[in-house]
């Protein structure tokens, strides 16, 4: 099968895999031993039967199951995600506020961790047991091992707190105005908007929780990526590349390198993954007002609705995530055929 | 959408073009900015470029509604409180001295019935309409109508009348004198009745299903409070700004940003850095920290909250904790100068259920002292050869700083040195409230905060009332819980002040004997905020009063 035709075929199967998510949200969601009457309403509303019976008939909680359920696949079908019980607005409203936060953060993050992660795990491979292969071992060491949480902290502590290099948390200076909504992205907001302080403001609020959320997947590319270079530059045709007499660097970049590629793209697509449920972890820490606080507040409050939009848009984006790493395995290796 | 600015500010979701120039010169500038964005210390250019008169505070951030009609948490309070003005109020801490506020006055009809309240006459919304008794009928209604959290508040009103433009007239079932402060509850502040009718709001009987006002009113005010609702982005932030026309002199902030920051390290970290002006969460492992920051204020404020522990009445449920003689036991047994240290700085002893900042809390000195020879004395007069028990818990909740789980913990290793034995069950906060709303809950331990600042709030713990209830303690469990109700019934219609307290003290004295509550402490909240602010206090009920509060 061509590439085309199998990009075809992995669209076609989306729209099924993201009614299997909600199929299963909804039922994983529902068998939660509690009420959303008792996360919504207060003491005495909730002793109030006809207040806790109109409650029921607003977000349609006095249906059979069954029907709630095709309910919100048809107005899923006509893209209404529903209202969310604890912010009583669009869940569409809510993730369109709240997953380009996450977003931003997410792909800084993916970002650092390739540009740190690659080229240090291929240093670290051809200097084998040197200072830099050391420091390569050390720094993945530190990434894999330091929990996100307390690792956020003591960056807090020490460049925001001590040292004043970074900016508080949050994404921007709450004294400085959100520019006009177009992305969603503050940056790229605020550049549009031709506001260079307010996106320079936002850059550097960025920069601290991405290094914070980038340090583990920095950490699993190095050694996966150093791991990978060192068998490649064990193999023969790099082996006969030096004996033809390439240059170093060529060996080690055009012919060693790019092979060693392919288990670290796989990496990369999981890394992604593990990045936007880390993002949860920091978004609390720096204050940052992606998806992580709105999955929470969510679940906290029973809200299905807005459970089932979270559960829809991160499991949407795994998918996508590893079709794109399926393309890049062809993309980087011609011999590699879809079936 | 919520954060469409009432003031022109271009902050739409939508219309807005972007042409390919403006996203290649947002792609160079981001270059550009990138580059620069190592040196962060470029953004104190910024920071110092910010305005001067902006409050920026991070409360709990537990908002569910900005709608004066389904309001009910703290933190939406704290909002609707500012936005919107009352017939009373308090002033900063107090909760014992109603205050006239939109009313002028008040008077009480001889039977304790009619309520007649007369009216500012210089009052007028942010939109520019006068606040009529019109206004104040049509939010009242509005409110009961919409059978939402706050209805319970105005439960025993039969009537709203509005005689002429500034006189309201409310008509109860019966006498309740706690009407007055509970008409200084955010959720009670007059709407603009013409404004908000006009954006889908409804105050007919048929308001629960007629209005659709709520997302109106959770992006935009309609109050003649000191500050307008800027913005609203749920779980992320509420801008306020001052409302120029309000009818007192102007607030001294034009802007207050409400934040939300979930960790309590972060809070912390930034009021000491002088980025947040006030937090409200900043946990007790950091208070010490924070007190030896010379620029930072730490207080605590007692609240009208009262801690107790109490039992389930139904024997298949309580069991052997519910025997009269080991309830006796656990109040004995009980180490309450060590559980005050969990509770934090700023605690205090609480003898009866009533919170001790209200009037009609007995003298803390009346508490139960500890002492393990009596409780094990009792113990061993119930003829009980094991004691066993189980208590629910949420191991999730944490409140005014207090850790459920370590209070649990304690409460355990306090009642099993006098040979009671009790195994924790802790359930995350939403399925533990399930069980004990349910009634299920075989003993527990928690907060009951005021709804409003009224004593009578707490005879919830009494036979046959909410939390009675829901320990399975009914009215008519016996003759001696019936005329605790009764007595009950009496100090809520009490009209005396002083009487009123006598009669709500013999009540607490009453319900220690025969009631299943252990009572624990009233917690303090700390707050902490720059010492260049002026004038911040914490009130129970809407948290922080942002009108009087400037800078030095």
């Amino acid at each position: 099968m061509n590439l085309q035709g199998y990009i075809a075929r992995r669209v076609c199967v989306l729209p099924l895999m993201v009614i299997g998510i909600t199929l299963l949200t909804f039922v994983l969601s529902h068998a939660v031993p509690a009420d959303p009457i008792s996360a919504n309403l207060g003491d005495q509303a909730a002793a109030n039967p006809a207040v806790v019976a109109a409650f029921r008939h607003q977000w349609g909680l006095d249906r059979p199951l069954p029907q709630q359920y095709l309910v919100y696949l048809w107005n899923l079908v006509r893209g209404d995600m529903g209202i969310s019980i604890s912010t009583h607005q669009p869940v569409l409203t809510d993730l369109r506020e709240h997953l380009p936060a996450t977003i931003e953060l997410a792909l800084t993050a993916m970002l650092l961790s390739l540009l740190i992660g690659i080229p240090l795990g291929i240093l670290a491979a051809v200097r084998r047991d040197s200072l830099v292969d050391q420091i390569g071992r050390g720094v993945s060491l530190i990434g894999v091992s330091m929990p996100v949480f307390w690792l956020g902290l003591v960056a807090l502590l020490i460049f925001y707190a001590r040292l004043g290099w970074a900016p508080s948390a949050g994404q921007l200076n709450p004294r400085l105005p959100l520019p006009p909504f177009v992305t969603g992205f503050v940056v790229v907001d605020a550049l549009l908007a031709r506001e260079n302080g307010v996106a320079l403001d936002a850059l550097a609020h960025l920069a601290l929780p991405a290094i914070v959320l980038a340090s583990a997947s920095i950490g699993v590319i190095t050694r996966m990526m150093r791991g990978s270079m060192l068998d490649v530059l064990g193999e023969d045709y790099v082996r006969t590349a030096r004996a033809k007499g390439l240059p170093a660097r060529r060996v080690t970049l055009r012919h060693a390198a790019r092979n060693a590629l392919l288990p670290v793209i796989t990496v990369v697509g999981l890394s992604f993954g593990s990045l936007l449920s880390g993002a949860v972890i920091t978004e609390t820490v720096f204050a940052w007002p992606g998806l992580g606080s709105y999955a929470f507040q969510s679940a906290t409050s029973l809200d299905f609705p807005a459970i089932m939009g979270v559960g829809i848009v991160v499991a949407s984006v795994y998918v996508l995530v590893n079709l794109v790493t399926d393309i890049t395995y062809a993309a980087v290796d011609p011999r590699i055929r879809m079936g | 959408m919520m954060r469409t600015s009432q003031h022109g500010e271009v902050r739409r979701h939508d219309g807005t073009t972007v042409t390919r120039r403006r996203l290649i010169t947002a792609a160079g500038g981001l270059a550009a900015v990138a580059a620069m964005a190592g040196r962060l210390g470029g953004v104190r250019g910024a920071r110092a470029a910010a305005a001067t008169q902006a409050l920026i505070m991070a409360p709990g951030f537990v908002i569910r509604s900005l709608d004066p009609g389904h309001t009910l948490e703290p933190d939406g309070e704290m909002i609707t409180h500012a936005c919107y003005d009352a017939l009373v109020t308090f002033n900063g801490a107090d909760l014992s001295t109603p205050r006239p506020h939109i009313a002028t006055g008040w008077k009480v009809s001889a039977g304790g019935l009619l309520y007649t309240f007369t009216l500012r006459r210089d009052v007028r919304f942010a939109s520019g309409n006068p606040l009529t008794s019109a206004d104040v009928k049509w939010s009242f209604d509005r409110v009961i109508n919409l059978q939402s959290n706050p209805a319970f508040f105005l439960a025993n009103v039969d009537e709203v009348q509005a005689p002429d433009p500034y006189t309201v007239v409310l008509r109860l079932h019966t006498p309740q004198p706690s009407i007055i402060p509970i008409l200084s509850n955010g959720a009670l502040g007059i709407v603009d009745s013409k404004l908000v009718a006009s954006q889908g709001g409804d105050s007919s009987p048929d308001a629960k299903t007629k209005d659709h006002a709520e997302a109106y009113l959770n992006a935009h005010s309609a109050g003649s409070g000191a500050f307008i609702l800027d913005s609203y982005t749920p779980n992320q932030e509420v801008v306020l700004v001052r409302n120029p026309t309000h009818w007192r002199t102007r607030a001294a902030m034009d802007r207050v940003v409400l934040r939300s920051i979930p960790e309590a390290a972060t809070q912390a970290l930034q009021l000491e850095r002088g980025d947040l002006d006030i937090a409200l969460s900043m946990g007790q492992a950091n208070l010490p920290t924070l007190m030896r920051v010379p620029t930072v204020s730490v207080q605590t404020s007692v609240v009208a909250t009262s801690f107790l522990m109490m039992v389930n009445m139904d024997p298949t449920l309580g069991g052997q904790l519910n025997n009269p003689k080991i309830l006796q036991a656990i109040r004995y047994a009980l180490d309450y100068n060590g559980i005050l240290q969990i509770a934090g700085p700023g605690a205090q002893r609480m003898a009866g259920v009533i919170p001790n900042d209200l009037p009609g809390a007995l003298d803390p000195r009346e508490a139960f002292k500890t002492d393990l020879a009596k409780a094990k004395g009792l113990v061993k007069e119930s003829g009980l050869s094991q004691v066993n028990g189980r208590l629910m818990f949420a191991s999730d909740a944490t409140s005014y700083g207090i850790q459920y789980s370590l209070l649990a913990q304690k409460i355990q290793s306090d009642l099993a040195a006098a040979g009671i034995t009790v195994a924790l069950n802790g359930l995350p906060g939403t399925l533990e409230l399930g069980e004990y709303r349910g009634g299920r809950a075989p003993a527990l331990f928690g907060g009951y905060a005021a709804d409003y600042p009224d004593a009578t709030d707490f005879l919830v713990y009494l036979p046959g009332q909410l939390v009675g209830k829901r320990m399975n303690w009914p009215a008519n469990a016996s003759p001696a819980a019936q005329e605790l109700a009764g007595w009950g019934d009496q100090a809520v219609q009490e009209s005396d002040a002083k009487a009123r307290v006598a009669l709500l003290q013999k009540v607490q004295r009453r319900l220690l004997e025969i009631g299943p509550y252990a009572p624990l402490f009233t917690p303090a909240l700390p707050y902490g905020f720059r010492t260049d602010l002026r004038s911040v206090t914490y009130n129970s009920v809407w948290e922080i009063d942002f009108y009087p509060i400037r800078r030095a």
